[in-house]
């Protein structure tokens, strides 16, 4: 794809610049640099350096085995688990990846331009890509698969969030003349107003590149998918087995740069959420990765001699209050002082130690990471726990009994302790629950106060439009605010990120001012393999990339 | 005796109905019909679209309809939904309406479909249920000769150091619930914790490669909670027995007391025990739970967590009819086997 760069983006070089000036971190520049079409080669070669090389090579064959959780398949752009996405990627690719690193690059997609405001995307399909039963993959299909992202009607479909800027509001399609296909390999995207995350979206794991034939009931028996690997078996709770794809050729192994596919056979193993039992897996020799590792077991799998790999993201945990929910008849958190109360009461450095073992960065309440580029520092939030009493007082619920429900596992239910005690101490009244998965899924979103964790995102205003805008799909907190959404469509038509953090600031004072949540930490995340294991480096929002593991030679 | 099965048969066939209808008005209460929703439709749903979600797939209708289908005494339904999808209790992928079989209840050999295994159930039954029975194979042969091996030699000698000392032990093994051994042997077999290594802690490679090493924990703790069990039966009956008229006389013409044991008092002994073990059946069936959770081997305890745990209709159905199944089953064994060992006793 290097001869799409013959005429770089020029807010690449002014990227670079900020980079130098230590405005942007290598891995902020990445993102962005190649979310504007750059290869990551063309992007480290704007800061001076060589791109590192691939990873050294792995011997083809073998068979993986991955503790990871084994979901009941459905329609990828319903997809509400990375558990979903890893198994998908097996055999259904997506038109762009971002890795470890924070780079972006195409795989479905050649390359792709913006224009200079990002109004336009040009994208390229790769040539010589073919499904696994014999149809070419050309723009057409990447124009049906934009169409079938954007039908808002499907129920959870929640990438028509991602792709909002394609949407016409009053039909709840792809918009007149979005998605325009240009010859039999060039697709142009024209959105309305600038829009930065249209390319992350689709890097992300519900974007998972679907036959026109595509059968959802019919998923699993069909495998129908451009990537090197078919589905044999998928027993939910289980176990989900891979094989390669014998009968078909796979583009990968013969596009520059990409390669791998070395596995024979990939099998997914379900241990359950219990980490203890994850590492009587590793002790009895039944699994190779761990799709996550946590807390103490950290050391526990260290010490057996497996390797870590970490990532510092926007991964984390949020303590949110659900505005709307009643308890007998009355919403508790709809008042803002009842909200600024309890969260004032909480230290998140504390939270931080007693809950994730310290491992990751404090957090301020406004879901805006240090990592994204466009984070504006506006500092710590209030941490006043002897106001708390008097706050609530005021508002006429210093003798209401809180209720702090958490997901049993690890460090939801640590962290969530840790939040509960000092409140507490700040002398309010709370109540603990711990919940087991099976029930605490079934009304999750409507508990009145509640932890979400919530995966990285390369950029931060994308999590701010999936969690907290009024009436978003996944907005648990039902917080609404026009003024914070008006902010927000701001913030997102702004290509330049030091413009963004302008606006940023403002957005990130006005949703601490409004105490939607208590967010007390960034993850650092951690995962496990088998020493040999190849490919595997933790990734920020979870990813396996099959095609890229393998055990070394 | 024919009667005598076709009776117990009968009452089989009235207990699972009754079950059956307890689980199935349990499981169709409307907090738990909303719960299925929310997991098969998405968790984010509104009141309204629950509502819609339930009606397209017939749920909203009253209890005794719904059951009757699941029985197969009633046609099963077809509804055109509110999106315009045709949906139909006997309407699977690939069956057109006109296709589709009218009744499709248990009576004719159709278990329903599992909502969270998205399979058939009477195909996840088997599987899990297949599973569950090499544990309980593997249980039952460790468990029972060597609980009557101590319970005999206990009981032979009331009192003596050999009948304090097992007694001891079997009480300690039966006091010790699963889930305490169960992690206790986990880390000193298996953990680099303590560093013996010698088994697995995990069980799932035993479902599809049964070996010495990776099943002899979960084998093991089932097996010694149930056998201090069956060790204290068998004593208090084996000292009843050498107590009695029989022995003394036995005694007194000079028998020798291996013989009497051997000879005599065995087969009497063991009248009392084999009612206990046919009883570890069902206990087995449904005590593997905490095990097959513990170390990750997915059988018919499991599915029984998972079921409950996602409001799995009609899976649960499934699961209650084998259990009604093998209690009833056991139990019928051990009334007939009863009269084999004791042959003062008589049926009908």
């Amino acid at each position: 794809m290097t001869h799409f760069n013959s005429a770089l983006h020029p807010a690449a070089y002014m990227y670079a610049e900020e980079e130098r000036a230590g405005k942007l971190s290598r891995r902020e520049f990445m993102t962005r640099a190649t979310a504007l079409g750059l290869t990551a080669t063309a992007a480290y070669g704007l800061l001076g350096l060589k791109a590192p090389a691939a990873a050294a090579g792995a011997q083809m064959g073998g068979t993986m085995r991955i503790q990871q959780n084994v979901v009941a398949m459905k329609d990828p752009r319903t997809f509400d688990w990375s558990y979903l996405g890893n198994v998908a990627r097996c055999w259904l690719e997506y038109l762009v990846e971002i890795n470890s690193d924070g780079s972006m690059r195409g795989m479905l997609l050649e390359g792709w331009e913006a224009n200079e405001d990002a109004t336009q995307y040009t994208l390229h399909v790769r040539p010589g890509v073919t499904w696994n039963n014999g149809d070419a993959f050309n723009a057409d299909n990447v124009v049906w698969i934009l169409n079938y992202w954007c039908d808002k009607a499907v129920e959870g479909n929640s990438m028509a969030g991602r792709m909002s800027s394609l949407i016409d509001a009053e039909t709840g399609m792809a918009r007149e003349g979005a998605i325009v296909k240009l010859d039999d390999m060039t697709v142009q995207l024209n959105l309305p107003a600038s829009d930065i995350t249209v390319m992350v979206g689709m890097a992300d794991y519900p974007a998972a590149v679907v036959h026109p034939s595509h059968d959802p009931e019919n998923m699993v028996a069909q495998s129908l998918g451009t990537g090197p690997y078919k589905l044999e078996s998928l027993e939910v709770g289980v176990k989900a087995v891979l094989v390669r794809n014998e009968g078909h050729t796979w583009w990968g192994h013969s596009a520059e740069g990409i390669g791998g596919a070395y596995l024979d056979r990939i099998e997914f193993v379900d241990y359950g959420t219990d980490p203890a039992a994850w590492m009587a897996a590793i002790e009895s020799d039944e699994v190779d990765m761990l799709y996550e590792n946590v807390g103490e077991f950290l050391d526990i799998a260290s010490a057996i001699g497996w390797e870590q790999s970490d990532v510092t993201t926007g991964a984390t945990l949020v303590f949110r209050f659900n505005q709307k929910t009643e308890v007998d008849g009355m919403a508790p958190y709809a008042d803002v002082r009842v909200r600024q109360a309890l969260s004032q009461a909480v230290n998140n450095g504390v939270v931080l130690e007693l809950g994730y073992s310290g491992r990751g960065t404090e957090a301020d309440n406004h879901h805006v990471a240090p990592v994204h580029p466009e984070y504006a520092d506006i500092g710590r939030p209030t941490f006043d726990p002897s106001g708390t009493k008097a706050l609530l007082d005021e508002a006429g619920m210093g003798d209401y009994e809180f209720e702090l429900i958490t997901l049993d596992d690890d460090f939801n239910r640590n962290s969530g302790d840790a939040v509960a005690a000092q409140i507490r101490d700040a002398g309010a009244n709370i109540k603990r629950t711990i919940m087991p998965g099976s029930t605490f899924w079934n009304d999750w979103d409507k508990f009145p106060f509640s932890a979400t964790e919530w995966n990285h995102r390369p950029l931060g205003v994308q999590v701010l439009a999936l969690a907290y805008r009024s009436g978003e799909a996944w907005n648990e907190a039902a917080y609404s605010n026009p003024e914070f959404d008006a902010l927000l469509a701001k913030a997102m038509s702004l290509a330049d990120a030091d413009a963004r953090r302008e606006v940023m600031a403002d957005l990130e004072t006005l949703f601490r001012n409004d105490a939607v949540i208590i967010q007390p930490f960034w993850r650092k995340l951690y995962r496990h393999f088998r020493p040999g294991v190849v490919g595997a480096a933790m990734h920020p929002s979870f990813e396996i990339h099959a095609y890229k593991l393998g055990f070394s030679a | 005796m024919g009667l005598f099965v076709l009776r117990r048969v009968g009452v089989m066939i009235l207990t699972a109905l009754c079950l059956t209808f307890v689980v199935f008005y349990l499981t169709n209460l409307d907090p738990n019909l909303e719960k299925l929703a929310k997991t098969q439709g998405n968790a984010r749903m509104s009141d309204e679209q629950v509502q819609t979600w339930l009606s397209n797939r017939g749920y909203d209708r009253p209890d005794y309809i719904k059951y009757g289908e699941w029985l197969g005494v009633l046609p099963g339904y077809v509804i055109e939904g509110a999106d315009g999808d045709i949906r139909g209790r006997c309407l699977r992928a690939g069956v057109t309406a006109e296709d589709a079989p009218r009744f499709c209840g248990i009576l004719q050999g159709d278990w329903g479909f599992s909502t969270v295994f998205k399979e058939d159930v009477s195909k996840i039954v088997m599987i899990r249920l297949s599973q569950t029975a090499k544990l309980m194979g593997m249980v039952m042969l460790v468990m029972v000769p060597s609980a009557l091996i101590i319970g005999v030699l206990a009981g032979m000698r009331e009192g003596s150091r050999l009948d304090r000392t097992l007694s001891t032990a079997s009480i300690v093994t039966t006091a010790t619930p699963e889930y305490v051994s169960g992690v206790l042997f986990i880390t000193i077999f298996a953990s680099s914790a303590v560093g013996l290594k010698w088994f697995n802690g995990s069980a799932t490679s035993a479902m599809e490669n049964m070996t010495f090493v990776n099943f002899t924990l979960p084998v093991m703790t089932v097996a010694l909670y149930g056998m201090g069990y069956i060790a204290r039966m068998t004593r208090a009956s084996m000292t009843e027995v050498m107590t009695a008229q029989y022995i003394r006389t036995a005694r007194l013409k000079g028998v020798s007391f291996r013989n009497i044991v051997i000879k005599h008092a065995l087969r009497n002994a063991l009248i009392a025990p084999f009612t206990v073990i046919m009883l570890q059946f069902p206990w087995l069936l449904n005590g593997v739970v905490i095990v097959e959770t513990l170390f990750n081997f997915k059988g018919f305890g499991w599915t029984l967590v998972q079921a409950a745990g996602n409001n799995d209709i009609e899976m649960l159905l499934g699961v209650s009819v084998v259990s009604v199944f093998v209690v009833l089953t056991t139990q019928l064994i051990s009334d007939i086997g009863y009269v084999f060992l004791n042959p003062r006793i008589r049926i009908s």
